[in-house]
């Protein structure tokens, strides 16, 4: 059953123009095939500005599936999955993709994505990538090249580590060529690198301002704004935009206007919203729980030495600190946001998709407590597959945690 | 010697490695394959590996979710429980993520002297290799700053031979079970392997050696049993294959993590051992975990048509993502070239409640 509700004015100007940004990208993206430029299918934290530069069309299932839960089509698409034989306990990202491929549907105009030309992906976010991009290439039986990776847990990142990305970028480069004949040109990609670079000390900037006590953005707002970053990393578009939203943010900070009234607690998130259920977010901002924090930012605004662009670009991917970091780093990290944001405490969603990231979310929170005394929650999920999302033990938790920080104030 | 022999080394390999450390000896642990268990015993350190147990996981629940694999949990809950006191050591190589994330979590909760991590890469290239041997060179030189002794090319040489026999000698015994009347049954062989993981190499190549040169003189099986391959990760629970026996198949093949992938490939001497090292770990038989996995099929494809093999079983654990990507496939496969295959999904403790019996058994009877 769908209500017609009344469209909600948005907070922020700029926000109308993201729904434009992404309009416009996924307009683009159903009419690709007839305007015969090669496609291509990357999984999260591969070198997208590679693909702007040699003018490929790069699509994001993992952000694709974000949008088919908001819009309530994943359940269908993860059964789907599972009547071909994927596991349920799969990461509900791939379970998403695969079934909006079988059954050919999609958010928008009735349609899955654009069928590959090429796959791209990276391990070094998690292994079910790369397993995930094989099944693809099987699927539509078109090339795919994985980025690997060596990586260090909690140390620095050696050279030699450095080396081996940077050089499978350039072979990625000679792939890209091989199969679309389009040809690499090191001034395009140069200039691809800056505003991929501009673009994420913009995102960097903005969240820092929420520093500032009661905080000016929202996460739904940020979270939602994480568009451009991800898949229009190295388009001028991207660089405009978040110039926008800083302007716009900062107005916001020097007239001391806060994004939530009543602020009381302010929090961190960890890691995934869950899609389907952004309401949670005002939720917890009824109880004047506000997150203020999050890793995406540190994660994917990391900046780029464009002297060196293939050794630039892969000290960016590896050297993100969401993947690279063990727990004790990670528990640093964390403490240091806590200072930095003025932190009451850590919501942990720990998402049963996502084995990688979640693994440690326990020893994060125990450690954390144990060495500042902040108090952290953990709920269980599934980010994206809802089949078994219970609204009200969630609830419950998050109360139960609520009430935590209202003894502690 | 018989296969009893083997199996109480396994069963006491906790009390027989408290021995070792009372005299003198240093121990590391390692959980997976990929780890180059030759650089660790070149430093004069026993390498063992860490394996689940039955037991029930107490203990590591409130440090990791219920939807991480029962091995991985039931690894970290041995640890957390003291079973694993003895180590002076862990290296870990990066395959799956558990792995990747297993270290941080076992050494900030259980004490041990030394850890590394392998940031092991996927691919088996030229490429990747280079990187593995800068990552072997450090693990040498970190090895070497903790027992506070250089390991020379020729101890490491001498390990890889060590580790070379044994392998030769755990194919010798695989392929005997791929005979007509094999004189091997496939959970016998499980304990043969599982013993080789806690026993050092010099001990344990006289075993082998002595089992071999009884087993051909030994009466063999009626060779009337379905004859199959098992595929899979890693599992604890011996009882699921002896079920199959006792249903009335052969397991004349494997696909094992705990099994043949773990010595299927020799180490080619090369004058630079390390590199020796490398060459096998980027590039033998795969496991789902690297890429591309394509050549672990087809040697599944392979082995099959070798032994004659009537179907194929396999058995995965809950939550084991990269087997999991791969079973469809697997299957589609396997179905393209008529070979009956039952899959079954394990947290380990299935097997003696005879969920699967029913389900193994109308296999077997479709075979037949
Ligand atoms: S299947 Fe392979 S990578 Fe996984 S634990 Fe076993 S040997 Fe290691
Ligand atoms: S069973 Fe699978 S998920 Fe678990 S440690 Fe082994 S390879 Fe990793």
């Amino acid at each position: 059953m769908s209500e017609k509700k009344p469209v909600k004015k948005k907070r922020l100007k700029t926000a109308e123009k993201l729904g434009e940004l992404m309009k416009d990208y996924y307009t683009e993206s159903a009419m690709i095939k007839s305007q015969k430029k090669p496609v291509a299918w990357l999984t999260s934290v591969a070198p997208v500005e590679i693909c702007y530069a040699m003018d490929v069309f790069p699509v994001y299932p993992e952000n694709y599936a974000t949008i088919c839960a908001a819009r309530k089509l994943s359940a269908e698409f993860c059964e789907a999955a599972e009547a071909k034989g994927y596991s349920t306990d799969l990461c509900s990202y791939a379970l998403n993709n695969f079934g909006s491929i079988y059954l050919n549907k999609g958010p928008f105009m009735g349609q899955g994505l654009p069928e590959p030309d090429l796959l791209i992906a990276t391990e070094h976010a998690c292994l079910s990538m790369a397993k995930w991009w094989e099944a693809l290439s099987r699927h539509f039986d078109v090339p795919l090249y994985v980025v690997d990776s060596s990586l260090p847990v909690g140390e620095d990142v050696a050279s030699y580590q450095i080396k081996y990305f940077a050089d499978q970028l350039e072979e990625l480069v000679e792939f890209i060529e091989k199969h679309t004949g389009n040809k690499f040109d090191m001034k395009r990609f140069k200039e691809v690198l800056r505003y991929s670079d501009q673009a994420s000390s913009l995102f960097l900037e903005i969240a820092e301002f929420r520093k500032t006590v009661p905080s000016p953005v929202s996460p739904i707002e940020m979270f939602t704004n994480m568009f451009p970053l991800v898949t229009l990393a190295g388009k001028k578009e991207a660089v405009e935009f978040y110039k926008e939203l800083r302007d716009e943010i900062k107005d916001l900070v020097d007239r001391g206007v806060p994004a939530v009234p009543n602020e009381k607690y302010r929090l961190i998130w960890d890691l995934f919203p869950v899609w389907y259920n952004l309401k949670l977010f005002p939720y917890m901002e009824e109880k004047g729980g506000v997150v203020v924090a999050d890793v995406y930012a540190t994660a994917f605004g990391g900046s780029i030495d464009i002297s060196r662009p293939f050794e630039g670009l892969a000290e960016r991917y590896v050297g993100n600190p969401l993947l690279s970091y063990g727990i004790g780093e990670y528990i640093e990290l964390y403490k240091q946001m806590i200072k930095d944001f003025h932190v009451d405490g850590i919501v942990f969603h720990s998402n049963r998709s996502c084995r990688m990231a979640s693994m440690g979310q326990y020893e994060v929170k125990q450690g954390i407590y144990n060495d500042l005394g902040i108090p952290g929650v953990v709920f269980e999920t599934d980010f994206v597959d809802p089949r078994s999302y219970s609204d009200e033990q969630v609830k419950d938790t998050l109360d139960s945690f609520f009430e935590i920080l209202e003894t502690r104030k | 010697m018989t296969i009893m022999d083997f199996q109480e080394k396994y069963k006491n390999r906790h009390e027989i490695a408290k021995q070792w450390k009372k005299d003198g000896k240093k121990i590391f642990g390692y959980f997976c394959g990929y780890v180059p268990e030759e650089l660790i015993g070149a430093a004069g350190i026993i390498p063992v590996r860490i394996l689940g147990s039955l037991d029930k996981v107490s203990l590591a629940d409130s440090h990791i979710q219920s939807f991480i694999c029962a091995f991985g949990r039931s690894c970290l809950d041995q640890g957390l429980k003291g079973t694993y006191d003895y180590l002076d050591g862990i290296v870990v190589s990066k395959t799956c993520d558990i792995m990747r994330n297993m270290l941080g979590i076992w050494s900030r909760n259980i004490e041990v002297p030394f850890t590394f991590y392998i940031g092991a890469p996927s691919k088996r290239t030229e490429a990747a290799r280079t990187c593995l041997i800068e990552e072997f060179k450090l693990l040498r030189s970190k090895l070497e700053e903790f027992t506070g002794k250089s390991i020379d090319d020729n101890s490491i040489n001498q390990s890889i031979e060590s580790y070379n026999q044994s392998r030769k000698l755990l194919k010798e015994l695989y392929e005997l079970r791929a005979e007509d009347n094999p004189p091997l049954s496939g959970s016998d062989f499980y304990h043969i392997v599982k013993a080789g993981f806690v026993t050092p190499k010099k001990e344990y190549n006289e075993m082998l050696l002595e089992l071999k040169s009884k087993l051909t003189s030994s009466e063999s099986s009626d060779g009337k049993g379905v004859r199959l391959l098992i595929s899979g990760s890693t599992f604890e629970d011996v009882n699921i294959l002896k079920m199959i026996e006792d249903s009335g198949g052969t397991v004349v093949s494997d696909d094992l993590c705990v099994g043949s992938r773990y010595f299927w490939d020799l180490i080619e001497p090369a004058s630079d051992p390390i590199r020796a090292l490398a060459d096998r770990y980027q590039m033998r038989v795969t496991c789902p975990c690297k890429h591309p996995s394509d050549e672990r099929l087809e040697r599944i494809l392979d082995e099959v048509k070798k032994h004659r093999v009537q179907g194929v079983i396999s058995i995965v654990q809950k939550f084991c993502d990269t087997h999991l990507f791969e079973y469809p496939y697997m299957r589609d496969l396997l179905q393209e070239n008529d070979m009956p295959f039952l899959y079954l999904e394990t947290e380990d403790r299935l097997g003696e409640e005879g969920q699967f019996k029913t389900r193994v058994q109308a296999f077997l009877e479709m075979l037949r």
